[in-house]
């Protein structure tokens, strides 16, 4: 196994972890309040996150310090979490509001990309990238209506 | 119906927007120290929601099972992963195998857990994942 797979084995495992993340907070929602659900993440996240700083003490990567808005990461999370919860109630239901967002962050990323948005580096996908973004969308689209997956 | 479509279209991008702002910081800091402001501003502001119009604590909350409390631990190292991931292989990249790996383990999950769902179509709809995170790898 060549070091280049390393990516792609952190990213498939986080989004194995994703689903975890899903299964849990989706548990403490069917039991509180949406607002419940969203806040008990956040409060032992910025816990455990605390611990694992300082068990860990990772170097920072330089001096200079970071535009304000680098921090607002969390800010627009509670606006996905009210946005999934708003739609996932209407006509559109999980499997819908699931379908639409891999639309809605598959179009945003590569704008990102291609414009190396918020001062991350800039790429374009390269003829074999679109082949694999056709194929993995379909697969989910598939698993989404089809599979239970929703 | 264009409007839901319109928020959820939006609701999916917010995740590639905070997912690109944390990988930023990221950059300035280290992973974890992304990972920690974006929960750290989240609680902030959830926690001003919720003085704001309560519902935070209802007595149903004595139900849920121990084991739900851990998505904020699970969490952490999410938000560390991906922030790491956007600034080194990209959005779409990180964007498309995170979606790999919570479809396929969502499968996974979904029969452990005896959910209904077509056998065919999960078979299908992984092996055409499968193949696509094979053609990301491929030399070209």
């Amino acid at each position: 196994m060549s070091h280049t797979s390393l990516p792609l084995i952190l990213a498939f495992g986080a989004g194995c972890l994703l689903s975890l993340m899903v299964l849990f907070n989706g548990t403490l929602a069917t039991h509180g309040t949406l607002l419940f659900a969203s806040w008990v993440p956040h409060a032992t996240g910025t816990l455990v996150a605390l611990v694992f700083l300082a068990v860990l003490r990772p170097a920072k990567a330089n001096a200079s310090r970071p535009p304000l808005w680098a921090y607002a990461g969390g800010l627009v999370g509670a606006f996905t979490v009210m946005a999934t919860s708003y739609t996932m109630n209407t006509a559109l239901a999980l499997s819908g509001t699931i379908a639409i967002g891999l639309a809605g962050q598959m179009v945003f990323s590569l704008v990102a990309d291609a414009r190396g948005m918020f001062g991350l580096p800039q790429k374009w996908p390269a003829a074999k990238d679109w082949g694999a973004l056709a194929l993995i969308i379909a697969g989910s689209l598939i698993l989404i209506f089809f599979g239970g997956a929703a | 119906m264009i409007w839901f479509v319109f928020i959820a279209f939006l609701g999916g991008a917010s995740v590639s927007l905070s997912r690109q702002i944390n990988g930023r910081l990221s950059l300035s800091t280290s992973a974890m120290h992304s990972s920690f402001w974006n929960h750290f501003v989240g609680l902030g502001l959830l926690t001003l929601m919720a003085l704001a119009f309560g519902g935070l604590f209802t007595p149903q909350i004595a139900d849920i099972p121990l084991w739900a409390y851990l998505g904020g631990t699970v969490g952490v190292v999410f938000i560390a992963l991906s922030s790491w991931l956007v600034a080194r292989i990209g959005a779409a990249q990180t964007a498309l195998l995170i979606i790999a790996g919570q479809m396929i383990s969502g499968v996974v999950l979904d029969i452990l857990r005896d959910a209904p769902g077509s056998p065919l179509a999960r078979a299908f709809g992984v092996a055409m994942i499968l193949a696509g995170m094979w053609l990301s790898q491929s030399k070209r």
